[in-house]
């Protein structure tokens, strides 16, 4: 799959004025959406790949060629998403039942009612794994385009499935932003948030989430990036492509007034690791 | 405005006391009418009479009456007529041209002496080649003084063009006033008027394509594109200033869904026409309540339309403005686009009655109500992430209008078919003595909705969009015989239609089973009257004193007593589901049932219900003959 993108940076004076613009422009209320952004790296393990140099005459099968090209080539950063609740923030573990949960919060809620709205249960997060590869570099079109995938993974502690497929945890942040559907075009005005630093950075993903207000937002002066995506099945599919830069070119004629909407740099969205 | 400073526009006129002198006037009638001696008071008069009547449009009177001729004159001499006048305009033209050339050369001659280069390139050939250059020169010759009166003239002259254009200056500035005024206030009405509709909730905007213009919203965002984008009409001023709801080529009149219902009679039930409350009152408000309703009833059809025809398999038929649903024999229903304003119910000969008048409106109410659940459907999965693009374009799906109400009114036959048929069986079998117990749940699949997740309204018409599903539950005559019909109707999914599930659990007989999924309602009375006549026979064989009775072709409904003398009897149960009748003859050893017909029957019995009952129920009836036997 091909993902086109075209980004803005969006001040924090004009965040509120751009979702109302955007919410009668697509004619729909914005999702609200906080996400877990887990980055993981990717790292060669030892003895796995075993190439044969020569022997012309084994010609490799097609898929074999690939997938050496995909062992032995570059290795990228891949992210971990999952999202959560603004209310998980703060919030105590739920599988912690012990009397003091009970005792810090309202004592006249029941305690089960407690747990499903202001708990957080890291055992039943769910994640879902994104590879996005650099963009492509020398595209006439105005936009960025870049391949990407994603798939599901199992709910709860990621790490060691992660790590079998030969996967370490970097580190992790959180975004938060709303969510806008206009035909095709997901539109995700989103903010990067960092967890307070308190010493030591953790090498795992957190279990218990600080209050949401002690996070700080990556860009100083608060303000949002807007960007606006679209997803093609078929990269080689050039029609395709092309019908999908010329919506998101629509979109970028029609908030010309409130934004501007381009490509960006495509050596700040390089993911490889090096 | 009373308050404010006024201003005078025209221009005060002194009046003077005698302006003209005589000898002036008189010398103006000479110079207006000739000699005092052709005046006279009845050419004046006639004068005035011929002023009073001439056309104040017409030039001339003769040109009135070349027109007149002109329209006499056939094409030929029109064509002539034609390229004489334009052999004179083009005379007029060249002669003014050759004047003016005339005048160029004067006027170049007379420079010729000051600027001889610029004049020389203005002048004709002609002049050049005649006349040198600087022959001719003008000086300036200081006039005599004009007397006194010529000055008076003057400014009396130019004091009258002044006040004259005073005044024209004047009555031009009142009539802007006044056409501003007029404007002002039509304005006003029409900005207080979009403000009304405003203010009860309308969106109004500017049109997309015509941004000089309002557009009040009053669409379904939801609906399907044609239909979303006729939702917005422009609110146009007239010339008075009230509001107009312009639709473009949108017609003009209120439609809407008709639902009839027809019987094997004739129509027995209409749907009725909404009334619109104030039909004369035409305020704004109604109109755009009106363009509503029609576009909501127009896209209705559509969508109806649209679902029909993939409902050929199911027996919908449509016509040119006609949709043909039948719901069960007999029973068919019609579904049009009419007009509102034309009455259609009275003057309708087919009508037979108006029995059905509440279905028809059930139906027009839940086809409706689908509608508007399609369009939050539409707006859930447009509001979701959408899948990557690809190629083929995705395919809306039809909404689901006709087929929940389909499968509803056909469930609902076949479950009433059913209880009128348990029920029947059950009087049959309280005739006869026995005891049959018959729990019916019809509609057991809808229940009210309790998942927080979706608004109770969308959750509600969600129950009615699943498979409906009745359960009969029956005890049989033996206490441990029992069936439970299941009645499973979905329009939706295959399998379509309507099915009935029968489990039958009689200990006597496992190994008889119903077929396993029943289409047809005679198949499904068949099965249940078998199993029930089986479950008698397995009764009368418990009931009766040990070896009495034994079931020897259980499935033929004959039981076989056999007694140590060697005297055999044979019973034969029959039940339908008017009627049960039990026959009793003797027979001599296990035969063939076929061979035992010729016996003289011995005894028979039949039950129906409501008939005086019996002095025997079926059990003592069995007992007697047992009786007998010894």
């Amino acid at each position: 799959m091909h993902e086109l993108l075209l980004f803005a940076s969006v001040p924090t004076h004009q965040h509120h004025e751009l979702l109302r613009q955007l919410a009668g422009l697509t004619a729909m209320q914005p999702h609200h959406r906080v996400e877990r952004r887990l980055v993981f790296k990717a790292y060669r393990k030892p003895g796995v790949i075993t190439t044969r140099v020569g022997a012309s005459q084994d010609v490799q099968g097609a898929d074999m060629q690939r997938l050496n090209k995909m062992l032995n080539g570059g290795m990228f950063y891949t992210q971990v998403v999952g999202p959560v609740s603004e209310l998980a923030f703060g919030a105590k573990p739920s599988s912690s039942r012990n009397p003091d949960a009970l005792m810090s919060g309202m004592g006249e809620l029941p305690p089960s009612n407690e747990n499903a709205d202001n708990s957080y249960a890291y055992e039943n997060q769910p994640w879902k794994l994104e590879f996005r590869d650099i963009p492509e570099a020398g595209t006439r079109s105005a936009v960025t385009s870049r391949l990407m995938a994603s798939s599901t993974l199992p709910k709860g502690d990621i790490i060691e499935s992660m790590n079998a497929w030969g996967y370490s945890f970097v580190t992790e942040y959180v975004v938060e932003g709303d969510i806008f559907i206009h035909n095709d075009i997901v539109i995700f005005l989103h903010r990067v948030l960092h967890y307070p630093t308190e010493g030591q950075e953790p090498n795992e993903p957190r279990r218990i989430l600080p209050p949401f207000e002690t996070m700080t937002p990556l860009e100083r002066t608060g303000s949002y990036v807007l960007q606006a995506a679209i997803t093609v099945q078929d990269g080689g599919n050039q029609e395709m492509m092309k019908t999908a830069s010329q919506h998101l070119f629509g979109l970028r004629e029609q908030l010309k007034s409130a934004v501007r909407l381009e490509q960006a740099d495509r050596l700040s969205l390089d993911t490889r690791a090096k | 405005m009373s308050d404010s400073l006024s201003l005078p526009l025209r221009p005060l006129i002194e009046e003077s006391d005698r302006p003209d002198a005589l000898p002036v006037e008189i010398a103006q009638i000479n110079a207006q009418w000739g000699a005092f001696r052709d005046v006279n008071e009845d050419s004046l008069r006639a004068q005035i009479e011929q002023e009073k009547y001439k056309d104040p449009y017409a030039d001339d009177d003769d040109e009135n009456d070349e027109d007149t001729s002109a329209t006499d004159v056939d094409s030929a001499e029109r064509l002539d007529l034609l390229y004489r006048r334009r052999a004179e305009i083009t005379q007029f033209a060249l002669q003014a041209h050759m004047e003016a050339m005339f005048a160029l050369d004067f006027v170049s001659l007379l420079l010729s002496k000051q600027q001889p280069r610029q004049a020389e390139t203005s002048m004709s050939a002609f002049l050049k080649q005649t006349a040198p250059l600087g022959s001719l020169d003008a000086e300036v010759v200081h006039p005599p003084p004009k007397p006194e009166s010529a000055a008076v003239d003057t400014k009396t002259v130019s004091r009258g063009w002044r006040l004259q254009n005073f005044n024209a200056g004047a009555n031009r500035l009142l009539d802007a006033a006044t056409r501003l005024e007029t404007e002002v206030a039509s304005e006003t009405r029409y900005w207080n008027e979009v403000l009304a509709v405003k203010e009860k909730g309308w969106k109004v905007c500017r049109l997309p394509r015509d941004r000089q213009a309002l557009g009040v919203q009053y669409g379904f965002m939801e609906a399907t594109p044609i239909f979303r984008d006729r939702g917005l009409a422009a609110l146009r001023r007239a010339d008075d200033g009230s509001l107009m709801l312009d639709k473009g080529l949108a017609p003009q009149r209120a439609r809407m869904v008709r639902v009839r219902v027809k019987s094997c009679k004739g129509i027995s039930g209409c749907s009725r026409v909404h009334p619109s409350s104030t039909n004369n009152a035409e305020s704004i408000e109604d109109r755009i309540f009106q363009a509503r309703d029609t576009l909501y009833e127009e896209e209705l059809f559509h969508e109806l339309f649209r679902e029909a025809r993939i409902l050929g398999n199911q027996g919908v038929t449509t016509r040119q403005n006609l949709l043909q649903v039948p719901v069960s024999s007999g029973q068919e229903i019609l579904l049009d686009l009419v007009d509102m304003d034309g009455d259609p119910t009275p003057d309708d000969p087919e009508i037979a009655s108006t029995e059905d008048d509440t279905l028809a409106n059930a139906i027009s109410h839940s086809i409706h109500i689908l509608l508007a659940y399609a369009h939050r459907q539409n707006l859930r999965r447009r509001t979701q992430p959408p899948p990557p693009l690809v190629p083929k374009r995705r395919h809306t799906p039809e909404y689901q209008l006709l087929r929940p109400v389909m499968a509803y009114l056909q469930h609902s036959s076949h479950v009433r078919w059913l209880e009128s048929f348990l029920g029947d069986l059950h009087q049959v079998l309280k005739a006869a003595g026995l005891q049959f117990e018959l729990n019916a749940s019809p509609f057991s699949s809808l229940r009210l909705p309790t998942t927080p997740s979706i608004p109770a309204a969308e959750a509600l018409v969600q129950t009615f969009l699943i498979p409906f599903e009745s359960t009969f539950s029956c005890k049989l005559p033996s206490a441990q015989g029992s069936f439970k019909v299941r009645v499973r109707t979905s329009a939706m999914s295959p399998p379509l239609g309507t099915h009935f599930d029968i489990s039958v659990n009689i200990p006597e007989y496992p190994d008889s089973q119903p077929p396993n999924r029943i289409g047809l309602q005679e198949e499904a009375a068949e099965v249940l009257t078998h199993f029930t006549m089986l479950d008698i026979l397995s009764a009368i064989a418990h009931n009766s004193s040990p070896s009495a009775w034994t079931a020897v072709y259980p499935h033929h409904g004959e039981l076989m007593a056999i007694s140590p003398t060697g005297q055999n009897k044979k019973l034969q149960v029959t039940l339908s589901r008017h009627e049960i009748s039990v026959r009793a003859s003797s027979a001599r050893g296990f035969e063939h049932p076929a061979e035992a017909t010729d016996k003289k029957p011995v005894r028979s019995q039949t039950w129906k219900p409501n008939t005086p009952t019996e002095s025997l129920s079926l059990m003592d009836f069995v007992a007697e003959i047992s009786k007998d036997d010894s």
